[in-house]
């Protein structure tokens, strides 16, 4: 009985030591954003350049209406992937013209718009692992956009409302405010086009985009 | 995890679906101003000397139609009639077998519009002819518009045997502001000088 509660206090005395020995192997562990799949949700502030035939026969003047918000699973490989939501709207006002067809001749301001609201799947690939605090990657996205083509011929509009295919290339890259942090920016440089055709527009939209965003992340 | 997520994602969807903008309410009412004209192109004005106009404003609501001389039509109708003359028009009385003859009408129209949140046909297409089963989907909404029309009718060709007039020039003027008097004068310029066709002198 003596030898047993000798032992136990010995062990009493060993185990605080014994558990203080692993302790430090817990925080040599990986990170849980490198052992599971992980969720972040990012929002972004957008400006965005027309190009192409979108800029030359309808509106040539960027846009920094644009916002969007995206969710994406984290993999355990080098990809995530997830969808984004966002709206963008493109105007312009055009001092009064003359606007000839035919027999008929129309003078008025005119103001171009289009809004759009895609919603989009993406995949990214990311060049560095998770542990890294800046992280680049490339993304492909593909979706549909809810769009919006109004002409005001002063406060006359000539509308037409579709869902129409979009996709969108991109660069950019995540900078983590803390190693192992939840928080973070996003810098994303993508080309987006929608396909569309309609009066002015011949050949679709398509804009240079620069977002800046915050993420948050999670597991 | 997974329910929240998706939570946030309707979220977003409803909260970026739910403004709506009106792009051209910062328009002053002279830049709202549409003036829209129309002639026909195998006409050659240069043969035309005197024009008639008719005494009334000719109103126009919906489907009732009548004539009417408040201060406002008189404006217009002594607007015009400057305007014409500076062209080099004389101004006779009916009576006088004027080559042309110019009405003025008032018209307002009440819509009632429907709005539907726009679906593309594939999915319809791609169920075999399907339909979308969501009516709640549409709303309605009504405007009205009151616009000017000016419309300058040939007497001097009248087809005797059809007992017609053709309409050789119509001009619509819309926007806001139609009703304020000190536009009159640029309104009617507008619509005569993008017209140069008119011009006989």
């Amino acid at each position: 009985m003596k030898k047993l509660i000798i032992a136990a206090f010995l062990l009493a005395g060993f185990a605080p030591a014994f558990a203080q020995e692993q302790a430090p192997k817990l925080y040599t562990l990986p990170s849980p954003y490198d052992r599971y799949t992980t969720y972040l949700v990012t929002a972004r502030l957008t400006g965005a350049v027309p190009i192409g035939s979108f800029k030359n026969d309808y509106i040539d003047k960027a846009s920094f209406e644009n916002y969007s918000i995206s969710l994406e699973w984290v993999l355990q490989n080098s990809f995530s992937i997830g969808g984004e939501i966002g709206y963008s709207y493109f105007k312009q006002r055009l001092p009064r013209a003359l606007y000839t067809s035919g027999d008929q001749t129309i003078s008025a301001i005119q103001t171009r718009t289009v809004s759009q609201y895609p919603i989009q799947a993406f995949v990214n690939y990311h060049f560095l692992p998770k542990s890294s605090a800046i992280q680049p990657y490339v993304q492909l996205s593909a979706g549909g956009s809810i769009l919006d083509y109004t002409v005001y011929y002063g406060s006359l509009a000539d509308q037409r409302q579709k869902i129409r295919p979009t996709y969108g290339v991109g660069v950019g890259s995540k900078f983590l405010f803390k190693k192992d942090g939840s928080f973070g920016a996003d810098v994303r440089v993508k080309y987006a086009a929608t396909s569309f055709k309609y009066d002015y527009l011949t050949s679709g939209i398509s804009s240079l985009n620069t977002s800046i965003g915050l993420f948050y992340r999670w597991w | 995890m997974l329910k929240k997520a998706s939570f946030l994602i309707i979220f977003a969807a409803i909260w970026l679906t739910s403004c709506t903008k009106d792009p051209v309410n910062d328009l002053t009412d002279l830049d709202s101003q549409v003036f829209i004209t129309n002639f026909d192109k195998s006409v050659n004005f240069k043969q035309f000397k005197t024009f008639s106009i008719a005494d009334s404003v000719i109103v126009v609501q919906d489907d009732r139609s009548g004539t009417a001389l408040t201060d406002l039509d008189r404006q217009m109708l002594s607007s015009v009639i400057a305007k014409m003359q500076s062209q080099g028009y004389t101004c006779v009385a009916a009576s006088n077998k004027p080559d042309v003859g110019i009405t003025i009408a008032r018209i307002t129209n009440t819509y009632l519009n429907v709005a539907s949140t726009p679906y593309s046909s594939y999915y319809g297409g791609f169920y075999g002819g399907y339909g979308y089963g969501y009516p709640s989907y549409y709303s309605y909404y009504e405007t009205s518009e009151s616009y000017w029309s000016v419309s300058m009718l040939d007497l001097k060709n009248a087809n005797a045997t059809t007992k017609t007039l053709n309409v050789i020039w119509n001009a619509q003027i819309r926007g806001s502001g139609l009703a304020n008097t000190d536009y009159f004068s640029e309104m009617i310029n507008s619509v005569f000088d993008q017209s140069a066709y008119l011009k006989i002198n």
